[in-house]
């Protein structure tokens, strides 16, 4: 249990935030936070294989890398909490008429000169 | 879309269970052994198998990502113009029956026509990119600053639209001054949405 529990939840912190670092490749500025949580998650994978032979050494070693992550993921939920309940911006207004045939003109006028 | 709901499900329960076991007295007497939820710790065979099981699932992962980034294809482009161009460029990729483009010293090579339109037949590139610019003539190149002061390059995007012929990926930027820029900006937009968006209009 406690193994399955590390290793599933490692891979799927690990693979969600190598996700969202991988933008980088489009011009999106890395955030160290999310660094935190990917050593986290390998600090988690760690902590599964330790469990199998000292459960409370592996949970200790678990309960310090899941803190570690949730520097990253409490923001980031806080975060989208706000958003959701915060007043919309009404982005329809900046959008061309339609969409998936956008033209360079209603492009360029979206964006600040 | 669901992967960050779940990361922060796991999350919580991989941190409940871990802060219960870790500040979890062990209690005296027969209820003191092992459950499901509270394991004695696995036979050594079992941590053996599963431990060579995660060293080899890590050194995949880690060569497959590391590869990854060294085997890529070129993404830069250098951007021959013709000397004194100014207007729109539309480069449209993934064109059946047009020309590939040509790659030299590592960077893919597109010479635009004096008309301003390109199309040719190699996919559009994405991710880490230095692209340069440079004008051409008959008897010299002469390079195009894309930043600073004297920067001649502007309004650069990519995109995707559909059309009559299918889907088509482009990439447009402008050359010329920051005036003739904003000029074509402030110039107001067509109403015939059927006007031939591949035929970028040069400045005189």
């Amino acid at each position: 249990m406690p193994f399955v529990l590390y290793f599933v939840t490692a891979v799927v912190t690990g693979f969600h935030v190598y996700t969202l670092l991988s933008f980088a490749v489009y011009g999106v500025p890395v955030n160290l936070l999310e660094l935190l949580s990917l050593l986290g998650s390998f600090c988690l994978l760690i902590a599964a294989y330790v469990s199998l032979f000292r459960p409370h050494a592996g949970a200790r070693l678990a309960l310090l890398a899941c803190l570690v992550m949730w520097s990253f993921y409490a923001p980031a939920i806080a975060k989208i909490v706000r958003t959701r309940w915060g007043k919309p911006a009404a982005m329809s207004q900046l959008m061309g008429p339609t969409v998936g045939a956008m033209s360079k003109h209603s492009f360029i006028a979206a964006r600040p000169s | 879309m669901i992967l960050p709901y779940l990361a922060a499900v796991l999350l919580f329960l991989a941190t409940a269970y871990s802060a219960i076991v870790s500040f979890r007295q062990k209690p005296d007497g027969e209820s003191a052994g092992p459950s499901r939820i509270f394991p004695d710790r696995t036979n050594r065979p079992a941590r053996i198998f599963v431990g060579f099981a995660m060293l080899i699932l890590v050194i995949g992962l880690g060569l497959r990502f590391g590869t990854n980034g060294r085997n890529s294809a070129p993404r830069s482009f250098r951007f021959l113009i013709p000397e004194g161009y100014r207007g729109w460029v539309r480069v449209e990729f993934d064109i059946p029956g047009m020309p590939p483009l040509p790659t030299e010293a590592g960077l893919i090579v597109i010479k635009i026509p004096p008309s301003g339109l390109l199309r040719t037949s190699s996919p559009e590139q994405y991710g880490w990119a230095r692209d340069t610019y440079v004008f051409y003539s008959n008897a010299s190149l002469q390079p195009i600053s894309d930043s600073g002061p004297a920067k001649l390059i502007w309004g650069k995007i990519n995109g995707e639209e559909t059309g009559s012929s299918g889907k088509r990926k482009y990439e447009e930027f402008f050359v010329g001054s920051e005036q003739q820029y904003k000029d074509q900006i402030d110039q107001p937009k067509p109403k015939d949405s059927s006007r031939d968006s591949h035929s970028p209009a040069a400045i005189p």
